[in-house]
């Protein structure tokens, strides 16, 4: 059976590898660097990786077809339950679009809150993220860390969205609650302690030689291999490329902020870690510099309660964590799109994923894989 | 307009490929281009030397027949080109997984949901959906739902779209509906 599922592959010549000695091993759908029902499909010669081919679907929900049935606030809660780990930006693209194709204002307190409080959910992402990396390689004591300030965000966000994991906290026209001197408040202290926990990150991890050793030079891609995959996000950025939409093709606000995009320069799974923590502080200043902007005003514009679409098709994209996040709707009239394609950053990041991990020891390419910040709810959709 | 994309849509007319620019601040995208399933490959090759990167590859079920969307986008410079090529009778189309790699699970993702052969693609087997749901087509359009692309496209921009709406009186062929 396993065979069948990869004959398309022309076989790789790996000295001194007898066609005979490979054998099949299953990576998941439970294996925790998979994070998530993924399945990846190996085929092994002795430690090195021959072939892998990562079996998708387990998570599948078939959103795109919710989203032909539904108008916009009957499918916001699908926003935030794609990328879970970062709902917010999903919640935006969503918003946007309908704001894009019915030319609604949004009030710019709003957008204020919106960039905030996206920035924290990106902020909490990476948190997730560089736990469940180092947990991948073997360390224990980081997700520790990283999760306590995790939690000092989370409680932050629930205040105002009222949930901690999935948000829908955006609405077309604005957002659903306004933000209040506590938050700000309590924005302003998590800035300071994430500054002085960035040193901790560093003296526990960066500096590590034993991680060093686990990550550097390890799955390495090209600028050229990147674009041939369409890979974005801090994927991209670690081959060397700043490509970011925030800079890119500006939405919102975020041409008002001062910020750089960090780029890596051999692309290897090193790279990626330091781009995503240097993203973590680019993040805090855009969030310091909006909190010091931020205007008074309405949260919330005059929306009409159908929301009526024009006849024509509309994309939005916005800088997901993960990366280059795209709602493309066709709409036919009336309140529901006709179509509705999202187009997802970890889909084409993982899709390189059986060219990089060719003669890869297996070691590491749960080093890589990890790198990648992978969500599967978001591939499967 | 940024020169490097002066170069691409010059280019592409000589490929008799015509890209209509759009307006961003409505759309979301800067150009759009309609042509023949056969065309894509040439087009493909054309935006891979210009360093485009894909965006997503996916469908659109209209009358008469079934469109497939493909995104492009730059790293460099703003520049977001969205195509909708018309597929053949027997709903084929050619791949163009061996130009973008990024392109094979997009593809066979598109024919999970639509049906959609891409032609000479290496490995045309359910990605998302399970192998024994390979008839499902779960994004089809019921008949009482299928709108015509006239429906669903912006109005000024139909009505000037004079070279790509002609020469397709023959992709008149019913598909099958699924529900």
């Amino acid at each position: 059976m396993e065979s069948a599922a990869v004959n398309n592959v022309a076989p790789i010549a790996l000295e001194p590898a007898p066609q005979s000695n490979h054998y099949f091993l299953n990576m998941g759908p439970q294996h925790p660097s998979t994070h998530g029902v993924l399945r990846v499909l190996l085929e092994m010669d002795g430690e090195y990786v021959v072939e892998a081919q990562p079996v998708l679907g387990y998570g599948h929900r078939m959103q795109e077809k919710m989203g032909e049935h539904k108008n916009w606030m009957a499918f916001m809660p699908n926003t935030g339950r794609m990328d879970y780990a970062a709902a917010l930006p999903y919640n935006h693209g969503f918003v946007a679009l309908f704001e894009r194709l019915c030319g609604i204002e949004v009030p710019e307190r709003a957008e204020y809150i919106r960039v905030i409080t996206s920035e924290l959910n990106r902020i909490v992402s990476h948190h997730l993220w560089l736990g469940a990396f180092l947990l991948d390689l073997g360390a224990f004591t980081p997700i520790l860390y990283t999760f306590d300030d995790r939690e000092q965000v989370l409680d932050i966000l629930e205040d105002v969205t009222g949930s901690r994991l999935t948000y829908c906290y955006f609405r077309v026209g604005g957002v659903c609650k306004d933000i209040d001197d506590k938050f700000v408040e309590r924005t302003r202290a998590f800035i300071k302690r994430q500054r002085e926990r960035f040193k901790v990150y560093n003296d526990l991890v960066t500096g590590n030689i034993i991680f060093l050793k686990r990550v550097e030079g390890i799955g390495h891609i090209s600028p050229e291999m990147a674009r041939r995959y369409g890979a974005t996000g801090p994927v991209v950025r670690g081959s060397g490329i700043p490509y970011d939409i925030r800079k890119a093709e500006p939405y919102s606000i975020y041409d008002r902020f001062d910020f750089e995009i960090p780029t890596g320069s051999t692309g290897d799974s090193l790279d990626r870690y330091l781009v995503r923590l240097e993203e973590m502080e680019q993040s805090l200043r855009i969030i310091e510099q909006a909190l010091d902007q931020l205007p008074d005003g309405p949260f919330l514009g005059k929306v009409p309660k159908k929301l009526k679409l024009p006849t024509g098709d509309a994309c939005f994209s916005v800088e997901a964590a993960r990366g280059a996040l795209t709602y493309y709707l066709v709409s036919g009239g009336g309140e529901i799109p006709y179509r509705l394609k999202i187009r997802v950053p970890s889909y084409s990041n993982l899709s390189l994923l059986p060219e990089l991990a060719r003669g890869m020891l297996i070691a590491d390419l749960v080093a890589a894989m990890g790198s990648l910040d992978l969500v599967i709810p978001e591939i499967d959709r | 307009m940024h020169p490097a994309t002066e170069k691409l849509i010059h280019e592409l007319k000589d490929l008799a490929i015509e890209a209509v620019a759009c307006d961003y601040a409505q759309r979301g995208y800067h150009y759009e281009i309609e042509i023949e399933g056969k065309q894509i490959r040439s087009l493909a090759e054309c935006l891979l030397k210009h360093e485009m990167y894909l965006v997503f590859v996916g469908g659109l079920h209209v009358k008469p027949a079934c469109r497939v969307i493909y995104q492009f986008a730059s790293f460099e410079r703003p520049c977001r080109i969205v195509i909708r090529a018309v597929v053949d009778e027997e709903c084929q189309i050619p791949t163009i997984s061996d130009i973008f790699d990024g392109a094979d699970w997009h593809e066979r993702e598109t024919r999970d949901f639509y049906g959609i052969v891409f032609s000479d693609h290496p490995y045309l087997k359910p990605l998302i959906l399970a192998e024994e749901d390979v008839d499902l087509k779960p994004l089809l359009k019921k008949e009482a739902d299928l709108k015509e692309m006239g429906e669903v496209s912006w109005a000024p921009a139909s009505a000037a779209a004079p070279e790509s709406e002609a020469p397709k009186p023959e992709a008149k062929k019913e598909k099958t509906e699924q529900g």
